[in-house]
C-alpha cells in the first residue's frame, strides 16, 4: 500500500510538471503578446515597447523561459501580473479565489444535499405519475443551455420583478463612508457560513443515531432553531452589528446566483442517485429488510440511501475540480468578480504569470481531489476498507 | 450457415432490445424529439432544392425578406401607468408604431390607422412561421440551419471521443502495466485542464470551424474521464469465465480483445456516445454564445445576436428572437439525454422494472 501510495505520488509530480510545460506552450502558441498594445499607441516612441518585452524577459528564446518559469515555479516564485504589475499572481488570486469558493461551495453543498433527497424518491416512487414529471423537469434543467437560462433568471428576477440586484458583487453608493473594506467584511462572511455549516453539520452527526425517525427529525428542527437564534444574537451585538448592513449588501447579492446555479446543479446529482439507487433496490438485502418486516422509509433511508450516496460522493469531489472551470460561464453573466472572470481576462489579455499561476492552481486542486476521491471512497465503503486491512 | 445463424442473433437482439426501448415512455420520447429535429435539418436543404423557399428570402445567414407589416398608429402617452401600458418600455407594443416617430420622418398617418412598413424583428407570420431578426433573416430556417450544425458536431465528436475512449480504455485494462499507467496519467493531465478556457486558447490562435470543435471536443471526453469507467467496465469483463477459456483454446491476445472483450463494453459505450453528444451540443452553444467560433449560423450564435442586440432584457416582446434557439438547445441535448437513459434501461438489467 505505501509503495503503491509513493509510486502514485512520483507520478503525480511528473503529471504536473508536464500540465506546467503544456499550459505555457499553449499560451505561448496565443498570437501577440500582452504589450502588443503598446505598439499602436502614437504618442510612445518605438523602444518603449522592447525595452518593456526586455524588462519582462519576454524576448528570450521559449526553451529557456520555459525553463526558467518551471524553476522558479517550484522555488515559490510566480513573477508579476501583467495586467496587476506591481501585485504578484498569489495575491490577486488571494483577493478572487475566496469569491468563487464561497459562491460556489453554498451551490454544491445545497445542491448534493436537495438532489440527493430528490433522487432517493425518485427511485423509491418509480413508474408514479409525480416520478416522471419530476424527472422531465431534471432532465430539463440538467440539459437546459445554462448562458440562456442564466439570462432569463436575470431577466425574470432582476430586471421584470427587480426583486434581486442585476448581478455585481456589491452596491458601490452604500460603501462610500464604509469604515470597512469589502474583503473584510467577505472574509466575516466566510467564516459565520464555515461556523455555521460546521455546527449543522454537527448538529446531524450527532442526531443520526437517533433510532426513532420522528424524534431524529424533530431533533434536527430544534438544533437549527437554536443555531438561528446564536446567529441572530452574534450578527446584534458588538462589532458584528456595525458590519451588519454591508454584510447584507453583499449576501443579497449572491441569492440570485447560488439560486441559478442550484437549480442547474441539482438536477445532475438527483439523476445519478436515482440509477444508483434502482441499482441499490434490486439487491437481495433490500428483500430482506422488506421481510423483516421493517417501515418503508427506513428501508428507504438506512439500507437503500447509504449504499446509494457512494457514486454521489465520487461525483461531488469530482465537481470540486470543475468549480473553477465551470464559474467561468455563471461569472461573467452575473458579473461576480471571481476566479473565473481572472481566468477569463488572463487568458484574453495573455497575462501569462498570472494564467499560470490559476492553472496550476486548478491543477493541484484537481490532482488533490482525485486523492482524496480515493481515500473518502475507501473511508465510506467498509467492503474496500476491509480489503485494504487484511 | 453459421454466418446465417450470427445474422439471425443479432436481428433478434435488436429486436428484443427494441422492445425493451419501446417500454421506457421518456425515452420514446427523446427519441422522437431528436427524430423531429434530424427531420428539420434534413428538410431545409429539401426545400430549397425543390424551390418552395427562395434562397434569397430564407437563407440563414444572408437571406433577407422586406415584408409588409401593418402597424396600427397610436400616441404614447406622457404620463404612466395608463390604462393600457402599465410602464413606457410597453408603449409602443410590436403591433403598434407611435406617431411621433412618424412626424419625425414627415410621414402622414393619424391616431387609430393601419401604417405599413418593413419591420425588422417582424413578427410570425404565414411567410415567416417564428419570424425574422433585426437583419430579415427568417428564424425557421435558422433554427433549421443550427439544428445541422448541431448534429454534425454532436455525432463526429461523440463517435471520435467514444472509438478513442473504447479503444483506450480496453487496451489499459487487458495489457495492464505500463501503458495502463500511462493512459490513466494521460487521462489525469487532461482532466486537470480547464476545458473552457483551454477552448478559449485553442480559438485564440485557430479559427474553430464546425467539425475542428467537433475534433477538439471528441479527443478531450475521450482521452478524459470516460477512458477511466470504460476501463473499469472492461476490467469486469476480463475477470469473466469465457475470456479464460478463450485463452485455453488458444486465441490469439488481439482477438480476444477484439471479439471477447470490445463487444461487451460495447454497451457502455453507445451509452457514453449517447450522453456525450448533450455535452458536445452545450459546448457549441456555450463557444458560440461567446462568439469564439467561425461558423455563420448555429443556436448558440441567435442568443449571442439576441443579447448582444439587446433583446433579451426586452422580455417576451420579442420572444421569438429569444425562446426558440434556447428551447432548441435544451430540446435537442434533453432528447438525446432521455434516449440514452432508455438504452441504460435496455443494456443495464438492474435497472429494468423486472
Amino acid at each position: 500500500m505505501l509503495i503503491y501510495t509513493v509510486k502514485r505520488f512520483f507520478e503525480m509530480i511528473i503529471v504536473f510538471f508536464l500540465f506546467l510545460i503544456i499550459s505555457y506552450l499553449l499560451f505561448n502558441a496565443i498570437p501577440g503578446n500582452a504589450f502588443s498594445s503598446l505598439l499602436l499607441n502614437p504618442l510612445l516612441p518605438p523602444e518603449t515597447y522592447q525595452r518593456t518585452i526586455e524588462l519582462f524577459g519576454l524576448d528570450k528564446p521559449l526553451f529557456e523561459r520555459v525553463q526558467l518559469y518551471i524553476i522558479n515555479f517550484f522555488k515559490g516564485d510566480f513573477g508579476y501580473s501583467y495586467i496587476y504589475y506591481p501585485r504578484s499572481p498569489i495575491e490577486v488570486i488571494a483577493e478572487r479565489l475566496p469569491r468563487t469558493l464561497m459562491l460556489f461551495s453554498i451551490v454544491n453543498v445545497i445542491a448534493f444535499y436537495s438532489g440527493f433527497l430528490v433522487g432517493k424518491v425518485l427511485a423509491w416512487r418509480r413508474g408514479s405519475k409525480s416520478e416522471t414529471w419530476i424527472t422531465i423537469g431534471s432532465v430539463f434543467s440538467y440539459t437546459v443551455f445554462y448562458p440562456w437560462f442564466a439570462l432569463m433568471m436575470l431577466w425574470f428576477f432582476g430586471y421584470k420583478m427587480n426583486w434581486f440586484p442585476l448581478g455585481k458583487f456589491l452596491v458601490p453608493e452604500k460603501w462610500y463612508d464604509s469604515p470597512y473594506s469589502s474583503d473584510e467584511i467577505f472574509y466575516t462572511l466566510i467564516l459565520f457560513t464555515t461556523i455555521g455549516s460546521f455546527l449543522l453539520f454537527l448538529v446531524f452527526i450527532f442526531t443520526r443515531n437517533i433510532e426513532s425517525l420522528e424524534n431524529r427529525r424533530n431533533a434536527r428542527i430544534v438544533g437549527l432553531l437554536f443555531l438561528l437564534v446564536l446567529a441572530s444574537i452574534y450578527w446584534s451585538n458588538g462589532e458584528a452589528s456595525l458590519k451588519r448592513f454591508y454584510a447584507a449588501d453583499i449576501a443579497f447579492h449572491m441569492i440570485l446566483p447560488t439560486f441559478t446555479v442550484t437549480l442547474v446543479a441539482f438536477a445532475g446529482t438527483a439523476l445519478l442517485t436515482r440509477t444508483t439507487m434502482m441499482e441499490v433496490l434490486k439487491d437481495d438485502y433490500i428483500l430482506t429488510a422488506r421481510a423483516k418486516g421493517l417501515s418503508q422509509k427506513r428501508i428507504r433511508d438506512r439500507h437503500a440511501a447509504r449504499t446509494a450516496l457512494l457514486p454521489v460522493v465520487t461525483s461531488f469531489i469530482f465537481t470540486i475540480i470543475t468549480i473553477i472551470d465551470g464559474s467561468v460561464l455563471t461569472e461573467s453573466i452575473f458579473s461576480w468578480p471571481g476566479m473565473g472572470q481572472l481566468i477569463l481576462e488572463a487568458v484574453t489579455r495573455e497575462d501569462i504569470p498570472l494564467a499560470m499561476a490559476s492553472f496550476s492552481f486548478i491543477g493541484i486542486l484537481a490532482l488533490i481531489a482525485h486523492f482524496i476521491a480515493d481515500v473518502s471512497y475507501a473511508f465510506l465503503d467498509p467492503r474496500i476498507r476491509v480489503k485494504a486491512d487484511s | 450457415m453459421e454466418n446465417e445463424n450470427f445474422d439471425r442473433d443479432i436481428k433478434a437482439t435488436i429486436k428484443k432490445n427494441w422492445r425493451l426501448f419501446k417500454q421506457s415512455r421518456l425515452g420514446m420520447t427523446g427519441l422522437g424529439i431528436v427524430v423531429f429535429f434530424g427531420f428539420l435539418s434534413i428538410l431545409q436543404p429539401l426545400l430549397f432544392l425543390t424551390g418552395i423557399w427562395d434562397e434569397g428570402i430564407y437563407h440563414p445567414v444572408v437571406g433577407y425578406d422586406a415584408e409588409k407589416v401593418g402597424r396600427t398608429i397610436v400616441e404614447c402617452p406622457t404620463q404612466y401607468p395608463t390604462k393600457e401600458y402599465q410602464q413606457e418600455g410597453d408603449c409602443p407594443r410590436v403591433d403598434e408604431v407611435n406617431i411621433r416617430y412618424l412626424k419625425a420622418f414627415n410621414i402622414e398617418g393619424e391616431v387609430g390607422e393601419i401604417y405599413e412598413s418593413n419591420v425588422q424583428p417582424a413578427p410570425p407570420s404565414s411567410r415567416h412561421i417564428l419570424g425574422t431578426d433585426s437583419l430579415g433573416r427568417d428564424i425557421f430556417s435558422q433554427i433549421m440551419e443550427g439544428s445541422q450544425v448541431a448534429f454534425v458536431l454532436g455525432l463526429i465528436s461523440a463517435i471520435i471521443g467514444v472509438g478513442i475512449s473504447t479503444l483506450l480504455g480496453t487496451a489499459a485494462a487487458f495489457y495492464g502495466g505500463v501503458l495502463d499507467t500511462y493512459l490513466m496519467r494521460q487521462s489525469d493531465l487532461v482532466l486537470m485542464l480547464p476545458t473552457l478556457p483551454f477552448l478559449f486558447i485553442i480559438s485564440a490562435f485557430a479559427e474553430l470551424q464546425i467539425w475542428h470543435l467537433a475534433v477538439v471536443l471528441g479527443t478531450i471526453g475521450g482521452l478524459g474521464g470516460s477512458v477511466i469507467t470504460v476501463k473499469s467496465q472492461a476490467l469486469q469483463v476480463k475477470v469473466k469465465p469465457f475470456v479464460d477459456s478463450a485463452r485455453i483454446t488458444g486465441g490469439s491476445k488481439r482477438r480476444i480483445m477484439f471479439s471477447h472483450i470490445l463487444p461487451n463494453v460495447a454497451p457502455l459505450a453507445l451509452l457514453f456516445m449517447v450522453f456525450s453528444v448533450t455535452g458536445a451540443i452545450a459546448s457549441e452553444s456555450v463557444l458560440s454564445f461567446l462568439g469564439l467560433l467561425n461558423i455563420d449560423m448555429s443556436w448558440g450564435i441567435m442568443i449571442y445576436l439576441a443579447q448582444a442586440e439587446g433583446f433579451i432584457f426586452t422580455g417576451l416582446k420579442y420572444w421569438w428572437l429569444i425562446l426558440p434557439a434556447g428551447l432548441s438547445v435544451t430540446l435537442l441535448a434533453g432528447g438525446f439525454y432521455l434516449v440514452g437513459r432508455g438504452l441504460d434501461d435496455v443494456f443495464n438489467p438492474r435497472l429494468r422494472r423486472r
